[in-house]
């Protein structure tokens, strides 16, 4: 009896990473979502049936019509809002917004705050100290209350919320990849890399970033989370972005006050939209915790 | 959703059981759209002060609900001359400290008026004809004025008479235009501690809780007949659907501006009532007419001259003012369909408007109608103005002062970018919004304004006279509207004491003000307040929400 053995294939550090993500049928399935999302939000100018940005288009006078009714024009599969605002193509822009202003937030704060951790971590010393303290006292203040402050000083429009996003964010980045580089540091290669007179910045963006990134990707994916639903709470509060080109929340604020009347859609599906985005990226963010988690690996 | 309503059910079972004892107590509770920003009587000319005033704070005369003048700290009053009142004051009556009421205080009080720090917006517009008072005994006032001014009883109807005694004042005032010689007036801070919340009124403050409850406390000792109500709370509950749900849920007996999306239902269900009646605040638009130059406005061009004056086009590159051409003002009012705007937006609770009050009031043209909609004329107008291919423009608008004022706004703004004027509207909470709009940086905005005196020389002073201190017009102006001629014709109004005469006066330059499309009316609100089955309230044209209006019927 001749046994063959076929060799174990190469196992890469990617695949790996997929296979054990792919491990959790919730996690898969919240991907899909957040995918069809992202692709919808991208998509939306070519795919929804009206532009609810373009005032030609919309008309008040389909005002507050129930899911499925049809217009001069068109059907309204998800109602209106009560500017005549088709929802579904409302929702689609309003996604648009959200997940820009929430990607592109964190992306920014993830910049500065990552470079200031990291900077914080490699000196020590009084940089340290300032650079986290500032952080510790922008922690100390609730992340609603500096963004309503930000941008009722700054004024309205999607850059201010951006700004007012990035500087509630920027500190746990900075927190976040401070524990983790200043664990790395003491390690052997990063001391090699000192002996051998390499540059500070070489070795703090080229050593030492790279190794402390896993878990800033976890804090990331949840934080774009985060900064979707503080969007949509700033925009709600209606001091978020301009009342003309609505993002989820006011979607969700022009039909709070029609609740008591019977319209709920108004509200129900922005709502159920946003719902549906914050829970796939934390289903998403929940797993690639677990998997880039060195302890949790088999 | 089902553990809600089954929570609704439940507390809406509670309250209907409730009910009888709620009655048996005579407390009322009200929702209010609005919180005063002081119990002060002088420190805010603001409709919730000016109604919460009413309360606790009484006047020489007396406005009903349809703003009619009658008796009140004044039993009567007459001109004596071309420049001279006399007033006769109610004998009898005692502030709250049991400190009796007489001509003093009345001096005290409008010395007090121009002296009230920090005030937003004082009351000095309804003493500033004062020249000099003279109290031949204590229940007789005679009052010189320095012009001849018709509407002074008007005027007096306006501001509330605080203790002169209480306030540590003894023996005669001697007044004048500064400060009567008194170095210490009471501070706001004082009123709304309830120190010196001391008038003549039907109620007392009893606690003022800031954004959470003011309760009120009959006055047991009150000269008139006494309110039906021992105890009135009032609650600011801001949000309109909040409001409503406190309603529905019997935490409040009535609540102020109920949603009009609402209105329908709530007329429909046996145990709520609504009252209704026409206000006299006009919604309009506003259109910057001052400097060659505009801000917010794109694709008019270069401007012909240079910006000089107050504004931020005089730090800044603005474009091209549009709204100096008459036929641009015109075509943007032609734009609006202010009936589609009454019935889809307003759900039929307000009236289109052509003039800056209500018809029937004093000083309107009767048949005045709205601007027809007609957005090929106004295309028309706007190609022979220069801009066939329009231009763009941002509509400010406050989201939280009127009723659906930015859902109007939006659907303005709808209506303007038809006709090829691309419009975005900036939408902010009323502060700002009035902050940003007195740096004159709206080229075009919406507000509203509610006659204080019922006739038509009050809107037409404050929203399209001149900007000016010394004649004292212009106050809201802040388009920067300016017509010699129409500010002639409403100082002339200002100082003709014959009615008739006046009324004729009044007429024209409202119709000359409408002619030149100098302001845009939109629609006139329609105020609505809802309560529960068993009360009513007689609906006030000025809008207040007062708890000595609302009786329960029997």
């Amino acid at each position: 009896m001749t046994v063959t053995t076929t060799p174990p294939k190469a196992i890469t550090p990617f695949r790996r990473f997929v296979e054990d993500f792919a491990e959790k049928r919730l996690a898969v399935a919240g991907l899909f979502v957040f995918v069809a999302l992202v692709l919808a939000a991208i998509f939306a100018p070519w795919i929804t049936p009206q532009n609810p940005y373009d005032l030609t288009q919309i008309d008040f006078m389909d005002g507050r019509l129930a899911p499925g009714s049809s217009g001069a024009t068109m059907t309204f599969w998800l109602g209106t809002d009560d500017q005549g605002r088709d929802l579904l193509s409302g929702i689609f822009y309003g996604l648009r917004t959200s997940l820009s202003v929430g990607a592109i937030s964190t992306v920014i704060a993830l910049v500065i705050g990552g470079s200031l951790g990291l900077i914080g971590a490699y000196f020590g010393g009084k940089i340290d100290t300032i650079i986290m303290r500032i952080a510790d006292l922008q922690l100390s203040f609730p992340a609603i209350l500096i963004a309503l402050i930000l941008v009722s000083a700054l004024g309205q429009g999607i850059d201010k919320i951006i700004i007012a996003l990035v500087a509630v964010q920027w500190a746990y980045y900075a927190r976040t990849i401070r524990s983790t580089a200043l664990v790395e540091r003491r390690k052997e290669y990063i001391e090699a890399a000192t002996c051998l007179a390499i540059s500070h910045r070489r070795i703090v963006f080229k050593h030492l970033m790279p190794n402390c990134t896993p878990p800033l990707i976890v804090v990331g994916t949840v934080q774009v989370a985060h900064a979707i639903s503080l969007e949509a709470t700033l925009s709600f509060l209606g001091i978020g972005v301009p009342i003309t080109e609505p993002s989820l929340g006011l979607l969700i604020k022009n039909g709070f006050d029609y609740m008591l009347s019977g319209d709920y859609w108004v509200s129900f599906y922005p709502g159920l939209a946003l719902l549906i985005t914050i829970v796939s990226i934390n289903l998403v963010g929940d797993q690639l915790r677990d998997v880039l988690n060195p302890r949790l690996q088999k | 959703m089902t553990l809600q309503k089954l929570g609704l059910a439940a507390s809406a079972l509670a309250v209907a059981l409730a009910l009888p004892v709620a009655a048996q107590a005579s407390k009322l509770t009200m929702g209010m759209a609005s919180e005063p920003s002081a119990i002060d009587p002088h420190y805010h000319n603001l409709g919730p002060n000016n109604a919460l005033r009413r309360h606790m704070f009484e006047s020489l005369v007396d406005q009903d609900e349809k703003q009619n003048l009658g008796p009140l700290l004044a039993t009567s009053w007459k001109p004596t001359g071309e420049t001279t009142w006399e007033f006769k004051l109610r004998e009898g009556v005692k502030f709250q400290d049991g400190s009796a009421f007489t001509a003093r205080d009345v001096i005290y009080s409008a010395c007090r008026i121009p002296n009230v720090p920090n005030s937003p917006s004082n009351f000095t517009s309804f003493t500033k004809a004062i020249s000099g008072f003279e109290a031949p005994n204590d229940h007789t006032l005679i009052v010189h004025t320095s012009v001849a001014t018709p509407l002074l009883p008007t005027y007096f109807s306006n501001w509330g008479v605080i203790s002169a005694t209480a306030n540590g004042i003894k023996g005669d005032i001697k007044y004048d235009k500064e400060n009567c010689g008194i170095a210490n007036f009471p501070n706001t801070v004082d009123f709304n501690s309830g120190k010196a919340a001391i008038g003549t009124g039907p109620f007392k403050l009893k606690e003022f809780v800031k954004g959470d409850r003011l309760v009120l406390e009959q006055n047991a000792g009150y000269w008139g007949t006494k309110p039906e109500w021992t105890s009135v709370v009032m609650k600011p509950i801001t949000n309109a659907a909040a409001r409503m749900a406190a309603l529905l849920a019997g935490d409040v007996d009535f609540i102020a501006a109920p949603p009009t999306q609402d209105l329908a239902k709530l007329l429909t269900n046996p145990k709520f009532d609504v009252a209704q009646g026409l206000s006299n605040r006009v919604i309009y638009l506003h259109m910057d007419q001052f400097g060659p130059s505009s801000n917010g406005v794109k694709g008019t061009g270069s401007p012909a001259g240079k910006y000089e004056g107050e504004g931020p086009c005089a730090s800044k590159e603005c474009e091209k003012n549009p709204f100096l051409d008459v036929r641009v003002r015109q075509a943007l009012s032609k734009a609006i369909n202010r009936e589609a705007i009454v019935s889809k937006i307003m759900g039929g609770v307000a009236v289109a408007a052509g003039e800056l009050l209500p018809q029937g009031f004093f000083g309107t043209n009767p048949g005045a109608a709205p601007e027809a909609y007609d957005p090929e004329g106004a295309k028309k107008l706007l190609a022979e103005a220069g801009y066939p291919n329009g231009f763009e423009l941002v509509l400010g608008t406050p989201n939280d002062r009127y009723i659906n004022d930015a859902k109007v706004a939006q659907v303005i703004a709808q209506m303007f970018t038809r006709i090829g004027v691309k419009t975005t509207v900036n939408a902010m909470t009323k502060s700002v919004f009035f902050k940003t709009r007195n740096k004159y940086e709206f080229s075009i905005y919406l507000a509203g304004w509610g006659a204080g005196t019922g006739e038509m020389s009050n809107p037409l002073r404050a929203l399209v006279g001149t900007r000016s201190k010394e004649t004292g017009l212009g106050g809201t102006n802040r388009g920067r509207y300016s017509n010699a001629e129409l500010d002639k014709k409403i100082l002339s109004a200002l100082s003709t004491v014959d009615d008739a005469k006046r009324e004729l006066i009044l007429k024209a330059a409202s119709k000359m003000a409408m002619e030149d499309y100098s302001i845009l009316p939109l629609h006139y609100e329609v105020t609505s307040w809802a309560h529960r089955k068993g009360l009513s309230y007689k609906a006030r044209a000025d809008q207040y929400t007062v708890a000595t209006g609302i009786s329960s019927s029997k």
